[in-house]
């Protein structure tokens, strides 16, 4: 089975024979060795692997911040591959959102400003409406009380959330999540998967690289991925609180196969 | 451990280093530089003296002298040790011609201002030397040039010099050239040509003026005030022309070449108040980047002054290398900066402090460098472990807190609260500039300094270049000089001279001045004094302080004034045709001329005039430079020049050493400017690579990043480049003043006559030029820049 062929709606993300070679080594690295995925429109992906698999060299490369050495990325109608650093740039900011697994804020700004920003850039001219999408958000994730506190004065579970803020703010066609709880406890880890569970209930298209299987168990599929390979998947569907055991012995059991 | 760790260090940051080095090698070449010029000029000038002896004091004279009066007065005056009477024929400039044989190449010396004077080789002292530093005698059709000349109009040993006599012209072969230690200087305003007594004899019955110069060496040179006064004080004496002593001649020589020198020792001080800036800065970023490492070296044990000499190592090696490569390069440049100076004076013999001269400027540069990093690396004494490892910061926890509370405080306010749809970038940029501003200061500094270092020596250059720069020369601004010196037939030629000056309709206006010599209370008793008698009523000259002289006035040099130790308002004696007069200082100005000791009357002279000089007007339109062609051929005995090359040829020893400063300067002050805005930059980029991360992975591309980047180093380096210029204006006249005031030439108070276009506004152009084109080759990088690598910083 070509695991690109799963979707059956029209794919938001396509990405055909990708490549990756670090080079800075001898001999080179080949972190992903042609790599063929499809990410449905409103999906919620999740990939996994072991660490040093190529999982977020594999968002790194889809999502433009990382140039892929062979293959080709597909956003919707736009190959990104052929795009120039000011059109991914552009495309980036308009059709991605991003959530890390460190919350890389600007200290020279204080939160609000910070979510602010992005979309700022992508609208300048309509400052009223953005603030106020922004506002709203804050309301939403629960932060709005800390918009004007300085980033090191923020917890680490806030700090997320507002990551999921900025980059919810552009309203992005794919939002990509590297670890998106790698560096939390286990409390705002479930606020911040509670978060992305809405986004992806409001339809935004998400793809997450994670090793916890408790985030990895709330996206409709997941991937795993072996020595720059895509060597298997495993269907979820669509989460609901009452059926969290199921999903997560199915998902354990998948990954005990994987010898995760 | 520290040599191992060093070698590593150099080779892993080979950029930022090699940087580093550069600025500190400079630092150190130009100290060196600076202190081997100034010992050789000195010694170089010394050597000149202990070998062509020159006088201890010397009295110029033109025309009739009682020979028995000089033999009295050396019979009263047991303290000389021996005395000499020179012989002179002046011949002017115009007069002269060389003439290369077998090439068409040819011309005249009519460029110099100064007089010519054709001697003989004196017997007793005041020796004219040669090349190789011996007395030189010219066989009969021979003659030795002045090396000043030589170098000036490129002369060589063989070309003739045709002299124009009353009686025809006078063919010389130039037999070399010689040295003068009384007149080597260019400030001096005569030069001496040696010829056979035979030639001597025949040229003085041909024409040209004849002048003496009655010269003495003492027994004791420390008592030549003493002696000036005495001399001065006997009325039989010649003494029309300008009196001269010993530490004069020697202090002029020093100064004229010393200002290299001194102008090498400013551009180094500049240099190393950049180098030290750098130092500060770079070793701040490399204990920031390093923290972990520090932070890991405290955790398992190793003591602060372990840490410290681990990197006190690396700078100490770094300063050493580039005081050795610094010094090396010294020894080839300074070679080439005191040939012209060698050429002049003598060979300077080898000392231990040719040696140790620039040793210890290196020594210093060392230690000032050495001491400037032990300070910084005090930092490491405050690094907590936890902090370092934990959070990579060298800020221990109550300053990271109160870092917290301030930044916190600060970003309190949105900063797109004004925002209203603009460059983004721009916004952002400012925001990081007013935050982060220490980080930001190195660069205003540094193109502070070097606008400062570009300014100064291009405004010492204008000021004395401008004809406005007379008013320094105790006369007023004019368009033409006109100098009649003392001869037999003075008072024809002035009322002949007077006449065709009143009714010349070129001229608007003419002022003429006499040079009457008086007497004045010293502290030995009556001592003779010049002073500039004439019309000094409306706009004439600038005053320090006071005004000018009316009737019963009189108006003082600074040098005068300092002198006999009077003020504005205070009561002044002076004896004229032997009768005193009691005066009232009226004003004091600044004069370089005469040794600075000048003064000035209202009226007619009455008493022992020694010249006349005239300072004309032209009207509109008519070119000074014509005039003064033509009344030079009218009237030969007198010196017609235009103001302004009047002020270049007198100062030209000095403008050309200030040229080669502000020369110098405007390179250095480029290619640091350059480096250190690279350096600068490639340190910030380094230091910003989460933050290009973060706003790349936004949507930020590559080009606005270095956009940013751009507009924060171009404004810095502008307000750096204003700062500058407000700072050369204002404080930098201040201090050059001062130091001007203190070399003792006659200047008080000097305001720049700066070229307004081309330090206000091609200079800051061409800095900013410089910064401009720097930022755009360093941001540039970040248009390739790759985002995730960035992040994972």
């Amino acid at each position: 089975m070509t695991l690109s062929e799963a979707p059956t709606t029209s794919p938001a993300l396509v990405t055909t024979a990708l490549e990756k070679s670090y080079h800075s080594t001898e001999p080179p690295t080949r972190v992903l060795n042609g790599i063929d995925l499809a990410v449905r429109q409103g999906e919620f992906l999740a990939v996994m692997g072991a660490s040093g698999s190529g999982k977020s060299t594999l968002l790194y490369c889809i999502s433009g911040m990382d140039r892929p050495t062979a293959g080709n990325v597909r956003l919707g109608d736009l190959d990104l591959t052929e795009l120039s650093d000011r059109d991914m740039s552009r495309t980036r900011l308009t059709k991605m959102g991003f959530i890390f697994q460190q919350a890389y804020f600007l200290s020279n700004f204080n939160l609000r400003d910070n979510i602010l920003l992005p979309a700022l850039k992508a609208q300048p001219k309509e400052r009223a409406e953005v603030e106020a999408r922004v506002d709203a958000m804050l309301q939403r994730f629960g932060i709005a009380h800390v918009a004007d506190h300085g980033i090191t004065q923020v917890s680490g579970g806030q700090l997320q959330r507002a990551s999921i803020c900025r980059a919810l703010a552009t309203k992005p066609a794919v939002l990509f999540a590297d670890e998106p709880t790698g560096a939390l406890n286990s409390s705002m880890t479930l606020d911040v998967l509670d978060a992305l569970t809405g986004v992806h209930r409001d339809g935004t298209t998400i793809m997450m690289v994670t090793h916890d299987p408790a985030c990895a168990a709330r996206a409709d599929r997941v991937v795993y991925l072996r020595d720059g390979l895509l060597v298997d998947e495993l269907d979820l569907g669509t989460w609901h609180q009452a059926d969290t055991s199921r999903r997560d012995g199915e998902l354990l059991s998948w990954l005990r196969d994987h010898d995760f | 451990m520290y040599v191992k760790y060093t070698l590593n260090d150099l080779r892993r940051n080979r950029g930022v280093n090699s940087s580093l080095l550069v600025v500190l090698v400079l630092s150190a070449f130009l100290m060196a530089s600076g202190a081997m010029v100034m010992e050789r000029t000195l010694g170089s000038v010394n050597a000149l003296f202990d070998q062509a002896k020159p006088p201890h004091f010397l009295q110029m004279h033109k025309g009739a002298y009682d020979e028995a009066a000089l033999d009295a007065f050396a019979t009263a005056h047991p303290e000389i040790d021996s005395w000499l009477i020179e012989d002179m024929v002046g011949y002017d400039s115009a007069a002269i011609a060389w003439v290369r044989p077998g090439t068409t190449e040819s011309g005249t010396l009519s460029a110099s201002l100064i007089d010519n004077l054709f001697v003989t080789q004196n017997t007793a002292f005041d020796f004219l030397l040669d090349a190789d530093s011996t007395m030189a005698y010219p066989a009969d059709g021979e003659t030795f040039v002045p090396v000043a000349y030589q170098q000036r109009f490129g002369l060589q040993a063989g070309d003739e010099l045709r002299i124009r006599t009353d009686v025809g012209i006078e063919d010389f072969v130039i037999g070399g050239f010689v040295r003068d230690s009384q007149m080597a200087s260019s400030l001096s305003s005569a030069t001496r040509f040696l010829v056979s007594n035979a030639d001597f004899e025949r040229l003085r019955t041909t024409g040209g003026s004849s002048e003496i110069i009655v010269e003495y060496r003492l027994a004791d040179p420390a008592q030549t005030s003493n002696f000036q006064a005495a001399y001065e004080s006997d009325q039989s004496l010649p003494k029309n022309g300008q009196a001269v002593t010993g530490d004069m001649i020697r202090i002029i020589n020093a100064i004229s070449d010393g200002l290299v020198a001194i102008a090498l020792m400013f551009v180094s001080l500049l240099l190393i108040s950049i180098a030290l800036l750098n130092v500060r800065f770079v070793i701040r970023g490399t204990l920031q980047d390093e923290v972990h490492q520090i932070g890991a070296m405290k955790a398992i044990g190793l003591p602060n002054s372990t840490i410290s000499g681990l990197y006190l190592s690396k700078y100490s090696a770094m300063t050493l290398i580039a005081c050795v490569i610094g010094g090396g390069l010294a020894v080839i440049a300074s070679q080439a900066l005191t040939s012209g100076m060698q050429a002049s004076y003598a060979t300077a013999p080898v000392t231990a402090l040719t040696f140790l001269a620039p040793i210890a400027a290196l020594v210093l540069v060392f230690l000032v460098v050495i001491a400037i990093c032990r300070r910084v690396l005090r930092i490491i004494n405050r690094i907590e472990v936890v902090s370092a490892l934990v959070h990579g910061s060298t800020l221990n926890e109550h300053q990271t807190a109160r870092r917290a509370k301030r930044l916190a405080r600060r970003v309190r306010r949105s900063a797109f609260a004004s925002y209203g749809g603009g460059d983004l970038g721009r916004r952002i940029s400012l925001v990081d500039l007013r935050t982060e501003v220490g980080q930001w200061m190195l660069l205003p500094l540094v193109f502070m300094l070097a606008v400062v270092l570009i300014t100064l020596p291009t405004n010492l250059l204008t000021t004395f270049q401008s004809p406005k720069f007379v008013t320094y020369m105790g006369a007023p601004e004019s368009d033409l000089r006109i100098d009649l010196q003392f001869s037999d037939d003075l008072e024809q030629v002035r009322e002949e001279a007077e006449t065709a000056l009143a009714t010349d309709s070129r001229l608007a206006q003419v002022r003429r001045f006499a040079n009457e010599l008086v007497e004045t209370r010293g502290i030995e008793g009556w001592e003779s004094m010049r002073v500039e008698v004439g019309d000094y009523s409306g706009d004439t000259i600038q005053y320090l302080r006071g005004g000018p002289p009316s009737t019963g006035e009189i108006a003082l040099s600074v040098l005068n004034a300092d002198r006999f130790g009077v003020d504005v308002d205070e009561a002044f004696t002076v004896r004229r045709d032997g009768s005193e007069m009691p005066l009232t200082v009226s004003g004091i100005y600044q004069d370089i001329t005469s040794g600075g000791q000048t003064a000035k009357m209202s009226g007619d002279a009455t008493g022992v005039v020694t010249g006349y000089i005239y300072y004309a007007t032209t009207s509109a339109g008519q070119d000074p430079t014509a005039i003064a062609t033509n009344y030079g051929d009218q009237f030969p005995a007198m010196t017609v020049v235009p103001m302004g090359e009047y002020v270049s040829q007198t100062l030209s020893y000095v403008t050309n050493a200030f040229f080669n400063a502000a020369v110098l300067a405007i390179v250095f002050a480029i290619g640091v400017a350059a480096l250190i805005t690279t350096l600068n930059l490639t340190l910030r980029i380094a230091r910003e690579k989460r933050r290009s991360g973060i706003l790349s992975a936004l949507g930020f591309s590559g080009s606005e990043l270095a956009a940013q980047l751009r507009f924060k180093a171009i404004l810095a380096v502008v307000i750096g480049t204003v700062l500058g210029v407000v700072v050369a204006a204002t404080l930098g006249e201040a201090l050059v003043g001062a130091a001007i005031s203190l070399a003792g030439l006659g200047i008080s108070s000097l305001a720049f006559i700066p070229n307004p276009l081309l330090v206000y506004v091609a200079y800051p152009l061409l800095l900013i030029a410089v910064g401009t084109i720097s930022a755009v080759a360093v941001s540039s990088r970040l248009r390739r820049g790759d985002t995730s690598a960035w992040l994972r910083a």
